[in-house]
């Protein structure tokens, strides 16, 4: 962001088609990310694929506001899309909830962990941020499995499955899979809008500060702690909601969506399309479920055509796809 | 030149030329749709943990659902229509099936889906069928899924469930007054392999003395056995899957467990009895849905094993691989029955259906969608009395197919 502003103020004749370019895209970011969404289901093989890409792209961004932005690296973030996730498969299977408050208590309950996770783990820096996180997300996890009554236990929540949007005035098929797909879309582009605004908004230009130099910043007067936890919370509030949509998706559950693997999936994904760079994350959950679900058709070692071209990418492009694209665009 | 396509351009288009070009667009467009309504093939999705801890296993199922498939192709397919299985990798993950069983229904549109390998896999698979009334036939054990709260009239349980498979292995194992030390994966599976086990033990009347869980895909048990020596147990009851089954009954061995009691598993694993020595495990007993060995009694397993052994380079089908062939063939069987895949006539063909293609006489019982068929209590068997590689296991008992196993339809919530 920062370098496109410098790129504006030096008007040198052979940078500037690209560098208004670049500023257009950074300028119309959010309806162009909606624009790809939209053709999205389209161009995948698949429409649940499609919606997948959706929800993880969703979770990475939320991740990215942490990682990516404030650079703390937190290994728990499974925690927070499981929550949201179960929080809204209980509200419909156990209580009836309607699926819109169901929603809102998935988020609102995923918002609360993050509070507490946060509180107690922005005291820590560095690998022990990690680890504190990494531990109560375990927590998370066997308090989950133990609770079975509530939760399934190992064998996932079911019974909650939303056939049909009921919304004031119409209803529509949840099950058609394009309708879940642009339903879906819905939330997933006005996240996608908050998190630019966010972004663009001093609260942005701060956490991006704490990233750069948490003394300076804390120098220049900014309250680092209080910073760090609110973005913390952003960034459990959006994987939460990630979660909700990913309950409704597939109607199940698992207690796998809470398991430490998810939380190292999301730093794969957002470290495969960029971090710190807004669409970048979503390209990563893109590129990552294309690759799983296209090879693993083709061969049952699909892991490790998916390996290679993991390492691959850290070794020649370790700012992501995305990193690496902007990068290249703003050096010409 | 561009006077000639300005005047065709401009040519008025008359009333007749246009119905007959919507005519001849309407023809083309409906001439595939005919085309396919008289032999569409039909189509079945497999999803199965290719891999993942339970892949050997996911191998040989997939591997006797395509023999199934293959013998239904062999006699002009199924009502005039041939036979496609689509196998899909649902790394042993429940949201990973869940998202391609959706795809199979909305991309591959599958008249039915057959597979999964876990208690928690096939409830995902389950829920997701239910909800768009899709023909599913479970292939692993389960009691939850026999439960009316995941019942679904579209699901058919092919496989048998840890009820039936503990009370039989128990009446051919556990006698009055036998002391049990249980080591439990601690996972759906294990728990209700553990709770039907207990169940039985309760009714023949042996005590239980000692009960542990590990954790699932453990590698260690050294910390365990200490304490199962020290329990006085005489029989052990090892309940967990996989690769655990082996390292469990290997290092059990190693501490000299099986010189003080006998090791019981419910089901015995053809292909983890081929991962260690013949030591290890002779004399150890459990249940088992098929055995090949079952072809010296019964017809239907010898015609199963010889076409598996056509296909597939004199080799035998598994217990777990066979879930893959009476699952899709009992599925083809009540297509055939019920003249194409309207759901409604298929299950209707399958409640009513009487099947005998591997292992005896099996049928669905009514109220949970549960197979009823014979459970086989094998033990392995010492080095010395094998005839060749394959002659893994002596048939103790084949308990034939009977509702006294399972729990009562009342029990598990129907209304009788």
């Amino acid at each position: 962001m920062s370098v496109i502003r410098n790129a504006e103020l030096v008007p040198a004749p052979a940078r500037r088609s690209f560098a208004t370019l670049f500023s257009n895209v950074s300028r119309w970011r959010v309806p162009l990310s909606i624009l790809a969404l939209c053709i999205l289901p389209w161009v995948l093989p698949s429409q649940a694929l499609a919606v997948n890409v959706l929800i993880y792209g969703l979770v990475a961004v939320g991740y990215n506001l942490l990682f990516g932005y404030t650079g703390l690296l937190s290994f728990g973030h499974a925690a927070f899309f499981g929550a949201g996730a179960y929080a809204t498969g209980i509200a419909i299977g156990a209580f009836g909830v309607h699926w819109f408050i169901a929603m809102l208590i998935g988020v609102l309950i995923s918002g609360l962990l993050a509070t507490v996770m946060g509180v107690l783990a922005i005291r820590t820096r560095g690998i022990y941020f990690s680890m504190v996180t990494l531990a109560l997300a375990q927590l998370v996890y066997y308090a989950a499995l133990q609770a079975s009554s509530w939760t399934g236990g190992e064998n996932g929540l079911r019974g909650f499955t939303v056939s049909t949007l009921h919304l004031p005035g119409f209803s529509v098929n949840f099950l058609d899979p394009l309708v879940k797909y642009y339903a879906i879309m819905i939330v997933v582009a006005a996240a996608l809008w908050f998190v630019s605004r966010v972004l663009n908004s001093p609260f942005g230009a701060v956490i991006e500060a704490i990233r750069e130099n948490e003394t300076r910043a804390r120098a220049c007067g900014y309250d680092v702690e209080r910073t760090k936890l609110l973005s913390f919370i952003l960034s459990g509030i959006l994987c939460g909601l990630a979660g909700t949509l990913s309950a409704m998706h597939l109607s199940i559950v698992p207690l796998d969506s809470l398991h430490y693997h998810t939380s190292g999936l999301i730093v794969m994904m957002t470290l495969l399309g960029g971090a710190g760079s807004f669409f970048g994350p979503f390209i990563g959950a893109l590129a990552f479920l294309s690759m799983e679900d296209i090879f693993s058709l083709w061969t049952s070692n699909w892991q490790l055509i998916v390996g290679v071209i993991f390492i691959l990418f850290v070794l020649y492009l370790p700012k992501g796809i995305w990193g690496t694209l902007i990068t290249w665009g703003k050096s010409r | 030149m561009t006077n000639g396509i300005e005047k065709l351009a401009l040519r008025p288009i008359g009333r007749r030329a246009a119905l007959f070009g919507l005519a001849g667009v309407a023809g083309t467009l409906s001439m595939p749709w005919i085309a396919r309504a008289q032999a569409e093939t039909i189509r079945i999705g497999f999803p199965t943990p290719l891999t993942g801890p339970f892949a050997a296993e996911a191998n040989d199922q997939v591997r006797s659902a395509q023999l199934a498939v293959k013998l239904a192709n062999d006699k002009g397919g199924i009502a005039g229509r041939k036979v496609e299985l689509l196998v899909r990798d649902d790394k042993l993950n429940a949201g990973e099936a869940a998202t391609r069983t959706l795809e199979l229904i909305e991309k591959d549109k599958v008249h039915a889906v057959v597979g999964a390998l876990s208690s928690a896999v096939q409830l995902a698979v389950n829920e997701v069928t239910r909800a768009r009334s899709m023909l599913y036939i479970s292939i692993s054990q389960s009691d939850t899924i026999n439960e009316i709260k995941d019942f679904s009239p579209y699901t058919f349980h092919e496989a048998l469930n840890p009820t039936m498979t503990t009370a039989v292995v128990a009446k051919h194992s556990f006698k009055k007054g036998s002391k049990v030390a249980y080591l439990v994966a601690d996972y759906a599976y294990g728990h209700e392999m553990l709770r039907g086990f207990k169940r039985a033990a309760k009714e023949i009347g042996a005590q239980t003395v000692s009960e542990i869980l590990h954790p699932f895909g453990a590698a260690d048990y050294s910390t365990f056995i200490p304490t199962i020596l020290s329990s006085g147990a005489d029989i052990l009851c090892i309940c967990n899957f996989g690769r655990d089954q082996a390292n469990s009954i290997k290092q059990a061995v190693d501490f000299g467990v099986k010189d003080q009691m006998k090791i019981v598993v419910p089901v015995l694993l053809h292909n983890q009895r081929l991962a260690v020595d013949p030591e290890v495990f002779e004399g150890v007993t459990g249940g088992a849905n098929y055995y090949w060995g079952l072809e010296e009694t019964v017809p239907s397993a010898k015609a199963f094993n010889d076409a598996f052994r056509a296909m597939y380079k004199g080799t035998i089908p598994t217990d777990y691989g066979a879930y893959g062939y009476t699952g899709v063939a009992s599925l083809l069987m009540a297509i055939e029955k019920a003249g194409g895949t309207e759901p409604q006539k298929v299950i209707a063909a399958l409640e009513a259906l009487k099947y005998d293609i591997a292992k005896g006489e099996q049928s669905y019982r009514k109220c949970d969608h549960q197979s009823m068929q014979s459970v086989l209590v094998l033990e392995s068997k010492a080095k010395s009395a094998m005839k060749s590689d394959a002659d893994l296991f002596k048939i103790v008992a084949a308990e034939p197919a009977s509702e006294s196993v399972l729990r009562t339809c009342s029990e598990l919530g129907f209304k009788s």
